[in-house]
């Protein structure tokens, strides 16, 4: 679930610009898509310059560094894990690409991408033309994913597999640039207009001249299969992907979840922030009071994406400070976004009854979690599934709650407006989707 | 005799030959228009190629043919008073007289001439004659006059569509890299303005703006001003409104007269605003304005229609829409024109919708060189077959038959729909069959999106917001005001800031900096 961007200058003086602060400001809005790696490359007539670091954005550069970076044409690239890293090819031709998702070539999530570089470097070098060549290589790779590439020849093309698995938006700067990135909300930061969305299958590629764009025209007639987990988890709220806002879903997957699995309680508190929207939802429909519960110390750090426990349940003491008098002696409904291995969940369960709340009901605003990611987002093995090996009953007791809900996938899909043939629901252990 | 030898002159000759008075039809252009040229052959006129901004080469057609009428086509023949000459030996002319072609000329006497006759749909603005002057002035005062911070930088002369750059700029975080390539755009825009002698002001400066677009194009006889129906150019050169200003890649009408994100009463505004306008110059020169004139309009939050720019002519292609939508005879509507009894005439346009689409070589717009001298070949007949026409725009017949790029945009299709989207697929449809190539193997653009479902839908919803602020400005007594708080300043109306452009450089000649 890396996040990607690419900004392409256009028209005269388009050589005038320099990217590298843009795609800097791109990235520290896409940094919910990965923590653990960033990078920024850009290109000028003599070649490409390349950033990059391991941690946070706004410690990967500095500003001396971003201030003598040059290049008017700009990449970037957040990433979940220290061995994604963008691919850079140097034969046939030039080129750096990076990917989010999987294409279905290697085992590994960078092995898959390396070779897919490669693919898309020999197809465009062979075909002697990027958008022919894209669309083919689409055509013949499987998987879920989207990539942005930049060629020596100044060519940015993006664009998304057949499936439409990961997301990829569209945005433009005046009379100047265009921008590919994951996710609406980093065009809103650069001050930029947010346009469209690449559609499932299609490439688009920014020349000097021109842009274009083309549908690649699978076999069989393709799902559509958008990635479930972006709208309840991995996208920032105030993304709209694919036309539908992320905000709106996690408001309705809240309301939904009231009607499915109502409560009796005295308050609503979700858990920052990805399940604010819940509570919201659920508050409204439940008729009961909302409060906020938590209050976060440090950065935002995403507990069921960080790699070892330790970090993990450090995270959980930094995230979540409960807020005494909204909790103590109340019955509360308390919801979260997913449940994975549950010792999050069970840390601040115990928490909120250490600091006096008497009954708690776990609503949690999606499905659970059963299987891992075939597109490359980091879940736990299997038997580290906690809503495999127990039911929903077991849970409660062992986070310590008096009852415990996840959403339906059917209550999932009602949310997102999407039939469950057009959403990918793998994780949640759907194989329909 | 017709003037010019683009797509809209195109379309002007077609909708002459449709006449029922059975016009021969003469033409000048710079380069030969291939379906022009047909279109003269067939009513047995001449064809000739001059310099049409050559008032005294042009005229001397005119006399030499013994035509009737001349109509212009273009706007430069009109800034050099080919149709001040055309009049003076007595041939009635369709087309704007120099000193009324101010209008467009200069976008900055433009404004002037609005904001002094108190006509709405405004817009602050300074204007600059050094890239020097203009950064000084910026840097000085944009801590005081807060508009000066989001602005539109534009050539203050109308340069053939090039050259405008909109960046605001209110990400503080970006500012430094804006702030750099807006002074690198003003030093490149003096340069390209020191190429034109006949304007003293060269940079110009407006409040940027934001909201949907649209054309509203008439006649106009001197007495009368009559509105044409709506239509929507799109100006950026690529896909999802993206890239540099064009001409126009494309534009579109709704069926009827309305555009479906433009209410009737906005319609009425607009073309209020362009009748003032046309009055106020009037009176400005004490000419009478015979021919055509266009509002390059925007729905704005804080004027609602505003005018962006004008015309002095027909859009283009915006004029290519609203000519195949014509139903009357556009000779009746000229006559009508020349003697000023336009109120009498009653023009019909047909209620279809239609859509253009311009193709162009790539290059264009920025990097012409690129552009030129590939050879073109068409289909017309699978054109005709699919219900599409085909209008000639920036090409060369030459003599031996062959027709040549000339830099812009190379043809505009056609087509006419029950709705904006079904005309918009016609198109697409013929594009996809390869219709127009360039046989050295270089490559064309245009875009799809135009006329598209998703297009329009897009430009309701901009509609829709912006409509909500300026009615919100209406109801609050405070459409078209300016304020602006600076701390231990107090309340700042940059509109007064103004009064310097508006009094002391009319004429060009009284300016003192400072």
């Amino acid at each position: 679930m890396p996040g990607l961007i690419g900004i392409y200058p256009f028209g005269l003086g388009r050589e005038n610009w320099r990217l590298a602060r843009f795609v800097y400001y791109g990235l520290l809005a896409l940094q919910n898509r990965g923590q653990e790696l960033a990078a920024i490359i850009t290109h000028e007539d003599e070649g490409f310059h390349s950033l990059s670091g391991e941690g946070f954005v706004d410690e990967v550069f500095t500003e001396d560094a971003l201030n003598t970076m040059p290049g008017f044409i700009g990449i970037g690239y957040v990433a979940p894990s220290k061995d994604q890293r963008p691919i850079f090819t140097e034969t046939p031709i030039r080129m750096v690409l990076v990917g989010d998702g999987k294409p279905d070539l290697e085992n590994g999530v960078q092995a898959s991408w390396k070779a897919f570089g490669e693919l898309l470097a020999d197809e465009i070098s062979r075909s002697g033309d990027s958008l022919k060549a894209a669309k083919r290589v689409i055509e013949e790779v499987d998987g879920g994913y989207s990539f942005v590439a930049l060629t020596e020849n100044q060519e940015l093309i993006a664009g998304r597999d057949i499936h439409g698995v990961k997301p990829l938006e569209i945005g433009s700067l005046g009379f100047d640039l265009g921008a590919v990135v994951s996710e609406s909300s980093a065009l809103d930061v650069l001050g930029m207009e947010h346009v469209a969305h690449i559609k499932p299958g299609e490439v688009v590629r920014f020349d000097p001249y021109s842009i274009e764009r083309s549908r690649a025209k699978p076999r069989n007639k393709p799902n559509m299969s958008r990635c479930s987990f972006e709208y309840v988890y991995l996208a920032r709220p105030d993304s709209v992907i694919d036309g539908i806002s992320v905000y709106s879903v996690r408001e309705r997957i809240g309301m939904i979840l009231a009607k499915e699995r109502p409560a009796e309680a005295d308050v609503v508190v979700g858990i920052p922030e990805t399940a604010i929207p819940f509570s919201l939802g659920y508050s409204r429909v439940s008729g009961i009071s909302v409060s906020l519960g938590f209050v976060t110390t440090g950065r935002k750090i995403r507990t069921a994406i960080k790699p070892s426990i330790f970090e993990r349940l450090m995270g959980v003491q930094l995230k979540l400070n409960p807020i005494r008098c909204v909790i103590d002696g109340k019955d509360i409904v308390l919801i979260d976004d997913s449940v994975v291995r549950g010792t999050t969940l069970r840390n601040t369960v115990w928490n909120m009854k250490r600091r006096g709340a008497r009954r708690i009901h776990v609503r949690i605003g999606s499905p659970a979690i059963m299987a891992s990611c075939p597109y490359g987002i980091e879940i736990p093995p299997p038997d580290e599934l906690i809503a495999r090996a127990l039911d929903e009953r077991e849970i409660a007791e062992v986070v310590g709650a008096d009852s415990f809900a996840f959403l339906s996938i059917d209550g999932l899909c009602r949310a997102i407006e999407l039939g469950e043939n057009e959403l990918c629901l793998k994780c949640w252990g759907c194989e329909r989707g | 005799m017709g003037v010019g030898g683009g797509s809209r002159e195109h379309a002007l000759a077609e909708a002459i030959a449709r006449s029922g008075h059975e016009p021969r039809i003469f033409w000048v252009s710079e380069d030969r228009n291939p379906g022009i040229y047909r279109l003269v052959k067939g009513t047995g006129g001449e064809y000739a190629l001059t310099r049409i901004t050559d008032p005294l080469k042009v005229a001397s057609f005119a006399e030499q043919w013994g035509v009737d009428m001349v109509v212009i086509g273009p706007e430069e023949p009109n800034f050099h008073g080919v149709v001040d000459e055309v009049e003076r030996r007595g041939i009635p002319c369709i087309g704007a007289r120099k000193r009324l072609s101010i209008l467009e000329m200069s976008k900055a006497e433009m404004r002037r001439i609005q904001w002094r006759y108190g006509i709405s749909g405004k817009l602050l603005f300074k204007t600059y004659r050094s890239y020097m002057e203009a950064i000084k002035d910026l840097e000085e005062h944009s801590e005081l006059l807060s508009w000066l911070q989001n602005v539109a930088l534009k050539p203050a002369r109308q340069a053939g569509g090039k050259g405008v750059k909109v960046i605001e700029d209110v990400q503080v975080y970006l500012h430094g890299e804006k702030s750099r390539f807006k002074q690198r755009h003003m030093r490149w825009l003096e340069d390209y303005m020191s190429g034109y002698a006949d304007i003293e002001d060269k940079i110009l400066v407006e409040e940027k703006v934001w909201g949907p677009e649209y054309t509203l194009q008439c006649f106009v006889d001197g007495r009368t001003v009559i509105g044409m129906p709506l239509v929507q150019d799109n100006k950026h050169a690529h896909e999802y409104d993206i890239g540099p200003e064009t001409g126009g890649m494309g534009s579109y009408t709704g069926k009827g007269f309305l555009l479906p994100f433009i209410t009737r009463e906005e319609y009425e505004r607009s073309l209020s605003i362009v009748k003032s306008m046309i009055d106020a110059v009037q009176k400005e020169t004490g000419e009478r304005y015979h021919g055509f004139v266009a509002g390059q309009m925007m729905l704005t939050e804080i004027e609602g229609p505003t005018l962006i720019e004008m015309y002095s002519r027909l859009g283009d292609p915006e004029g290519v829409n609203v000519l195949a939508m014509l139903e009357t005879d556009i000779i009746d509507i000229f006559e009508a024109i020349i003697d000023e009894r336009l109120s009498a005439v009653k023009i019909r346009f047909s209620d279809v919708a239609t859509v253009v689409k311009a193709v162009a070589p790539k290059g264009y717009p920025d990097f012409r060189d690129l552009a030129r001298d590939h050879p073109v070949e068409v289909d017309e007949a699978l054109i005709e077959k699919l219900g599409c026409k085909l209008y000639w725009g920036s090409v060369h017949l030459d003599d031996s038959g062959q027709v040549l790029t000339k830099g812009s945009r190379v043809v505009e299709i056609l087509a006419f729909g029950e709705t904006t989207q079904e005309a918009s697929q016609k198109i697409e449809d013929c594009l996809a069959r390869g219709i127009v190539r360039l046989l050295d193997g270089w490559g064309l653009f245009h875009r799809s999106d135009i006329g598209s479902e998703e297009m329009i839908r897009k430009r309701m919803e901009m509609a829709e917001r912006v409509r909500r602020l300026y009615t919100y400005r209406e109801r609050m007594g405070i459409l078209g005001k300016r304020v602006d708080w600076i701390p231990r300043i107090g309340k700042i109306d940059p509109v007064k800031e103004l009064s310097h452009e508006l009094f002391s450089r009319v004429g060009g000649g009284s300016y003192e900096s400072g």
